[in-house]
């Protein structure tokens, strides 16, 4: 069985918190390594049912390590960490050591390198250009942050490079503290007032201070992101890169999948098979009056039920052009490398059978 | 397993809740935190208090759970009791700039300036930040509308920060500022349990138990307090131990029901070790996400909370 539809060497595994992205995408790796492709698996955080099940731990935080598996391709899994991989990149394009450091001990620096709205999937894609290119994978799947907005990656390269070109960056570049440490220039009046003298009555000077210098500081790295965020961008968007898009069941995570469809559209992305994921199966039996079972049954018959209406409508809500397929709720999560294995193979073979 | 000791029974938890001015329902995407949310604020204003309830989300679920068609952002009443509002962080934060500088005009050109636009998106916690001023002035009746008390469906958990240890981020980025001095002002409060009950749900499965333990240790050890109660979301029924095979067709069926019902006991095995405080389990539902879910959630809850003797 070859991969199908699947067959990129660029797999973006997206959609909403909580529908199983993570444990797809380890699968259709295992998959992949098993059918002779020299796979990697990027994620998040995954569970440690998960971890165990590949037999990686935290040392495979934001490098590449082996899973331990007998496959003909290589099967290697990384973890990603928004904060070291922004370590990564400011020694990367810091002019020098010096520079570096005095981005690092910027207390501004300090909160904005885990919590800046974005940073975790900016670096996400960061990281993931940087070993597309390496070329040591003949595919990468990479999974998607937990974010409620989770499409908020996609954006995530414009939007830094918008952030950067922004008021703060260019403004902070002047000179804004003389040396002991009062605002130098007051540029932006308004009623008499700088703009700055403003922002220093609503947040302080100290906030001021901290931003001024640490986008000094990142000045000179700043065209060294501009021109990845570039780079990044058309990555995205090649014809080799497919977003495989996981859902809900039920009727009522429809408009959360049509959301996610209609945004890779518009953002000219390749969207690839849509997944139904986790749907209780259908059960057409007579239930019999009485006894234990009675009423766990009626509630598994109307969960089955209403998992098969909501694909059925979310069927109908999309065109001929989207794939969507349906894949049962696990009895149990898969807790070691055949459950994956399995996983994987049920996808493939389930997306083979839609098309045929 | 089926031999499970009983939970203890959390007697006057609503008249607790309820007592609060603020009552933080979080918890990790997918458990049904919005619904609780709405089931808590149904309760809390059945027991006289005037409940506002605020949801933060964009796609605007609460208005479908409630019955009233959405709003766009303003309040709206959803009956005597019971108000709504879905608000955007962004201009929240931006009301409280104009708050703090007087002039209006002036105000408006400063939330205008790319510089304030990238420090409202980009500092980090100042939109979660702010979500919880807003709260803090509507329950001290600085801002619309009049009520006792606040529901927040607060944006789901995940990555980095939770919601509620923001402001204490902000107020240590921001130092003392009027925004770092308001930021203060709601750290304080959130630590406060006598004023802010913090309620964390969840489902019996590992990822969102692994969350809900991670904020409830959170709690602990930045703002020095437990959450008031954990909810345990979408539970299968106890799987009958000497079940007979049933009828044919249905053995795949049966064997999930059995299998998922373990995966929740184990979870609840792991949280009874690791939380000891009130919690209520719910089951799962033959109800789609609607009011009738609401208010069968809320039956149990309240069920689950107070002995029968008490009511």
């Amino acid at each position: 069985m070859s991969l199908g539809v699947l067959d990129r060497p660029l797999l973006v595994v997206v959609g909403s918190g909580g529908v199983g992205k993570t444990t797809l995408a380890a699968a259709l790796g295992l998959t992949s390594a098993a059918e002779g492709t020299d796979t990697l698996v990027m994620t998040f955080d995954p569970s440690l049912r998960l971890k165990d099940a590949l037999g990686v731990g935290d040392e495979a935080l934001n490098q590449e390590v082996p899973v331990e598996v007998d496959t003909p391709g290589r099967l290697d899994v990384s973890l990603l960490d928004a904060r070291r991989t922004f370590d990564q990149l400011v020694r990367q394009y810091a002019p020098s050591e010096a520079a570096a450091e005095r981005i690092f001990r910027n207390r501004f620096y300090h909160h904005l390198a885990g919590n800046l709205a974005g940073i975790l999937e900016y670096m996400a894609v960061e990281r993931l250009f940087e070993v597309s290119r390496s070329g040591r994978y003949q595919r990468i799947i990479l999974d998607t942050p937990p974010t409620r907005q989770a499409l908020d990656f996609l954006g995530a390269p414009d939007r830094m490079v918008e952030f950067l070109e922004s008021g703060p960056v260019r403004v902070a570049q002047r000179q804004w503290f003389d040396a002991s440490g009062r605002l130098a220039v007051k540029p932006l009046k308004i009623l008499g007032r700088s703009i700055e003298s403003w922002l220093d009555r609503l947040v302080g000077l100290d906030l001021l201070r901290d931003m001024a210098e640490f986008f000094q500081a990142f000045g000179p790295l700043y065209d060294g992101f501009r021109e990845r965020a570039g780079e990044v961008g058309t990555l995205l968007r090649a014809p080799g890169t497919h977003f495989l898009l996981v859902a809900g069941p039920g009727g009522e995570r429809i408009p959360d999948a049509l959301f996610f469809a209609r945004r890779l559209r518009e953002g000219g992305h390749h969207l690839g098979p849509i997944v139904v994921n986790q749907m209780h199966p259908e059960l057409p039996v007579r239930i019999p009056a009485g006894g234990d079972l009675e009423e766990g049954l009626r509630l598994l018959a109307w969960l089955g039920s209403r998992d098969h209406r909501g694909f059925a409508e979310l069927k109908s809500l999309l065109t001929a052009r989207e794939t969507v397929v349906g894949l049962p709720l696990l009895p149990t999560p898969p807790t070691d490398l055949a459950a994956l294995d399995e996983l994987g193979r049920l996808l493939l073979g389930t997306l083979a059978g839609a098309r045929s | 397993m089926t031999q499970r000791a009983r939970l203890p029974v959390h007697q006057g938890l609503l008249d607790r809740l309820a007592s609060c001015r603020l009552v933080a329902v979080t918890g990790k995407g997918g458990v049904g935190k919005t619904t609780l949310a709405a089931t808590l604020a149904r309760l809390l204003a059945a027991r006289g208090r005037r409940v506002l309830l605020v949801e933060v989300d964009p796609r605007e679920n609460l208005h479908h759970l409630l019955d009233v068609p959405p709003s766009g952002g303003a309040v709206i009443k959803v009956d005597d009791w019971l108000w709504l509002e879905n608000v955007q962080p962004v201009r929240v934060l931006e009301e409280l700039v104009r708050q703090k500088v007087a002039v209006a005009a002036l105000a408006r050109k400063i939330v205008g300036t790319q510089v304030f636009r990238h420090f409202a998106e980009g500092a980090p916690g100042m939109k979660e930040m702010a979500v919880l001023g807003h709260a803090m002035q509507v329950v001290r009746g600085e801002a619309k509308p009049k009520v006792d008390l606040v529901v927040l469906d607060a944006p789901a958990t995940g990555h980095g920060m939770s919601l509620l240890w923001a402001p204490l981020l902000v107020s240590e980025v921001l130092g003392k500022g009027p925004l770092g001095r308001l930021a203060g002002e709601v750290a304080d409060l959130v630590r406060d349990p006598e004023q802010v009950a913090v309620v964390i749900g969840t489902t019996a499965e590992e990822m969102p138990v692994q969350e809900a333990l991670e904020l409830i240790a959170g709690l602990r050890e930045r703002l020095g307090r437990p959450p008031e109660l954990l909810v345990v979301n979408g539970l299968y029924p106890p799987f009958p131990e000497h079940a007979g095979r049933g009828p044919s067709g249905a053995k795949a069926a049966l064997a999930l029901w059995r299998q998922r019902r373990e995966v929740n006991e184990r979870e609840l095995d792991r949280l009874s070790v690791e939380w000891r405080g009130p919690r209520v389990d719910l089951p799962l539902l033959a109800l789609e996400r609607g009011p009738a879910l609401v208010t069968a959630l809320g039956e149990r809850l309240v069920k689950a909370v107070e002995p029968a003797e008490a009511r």
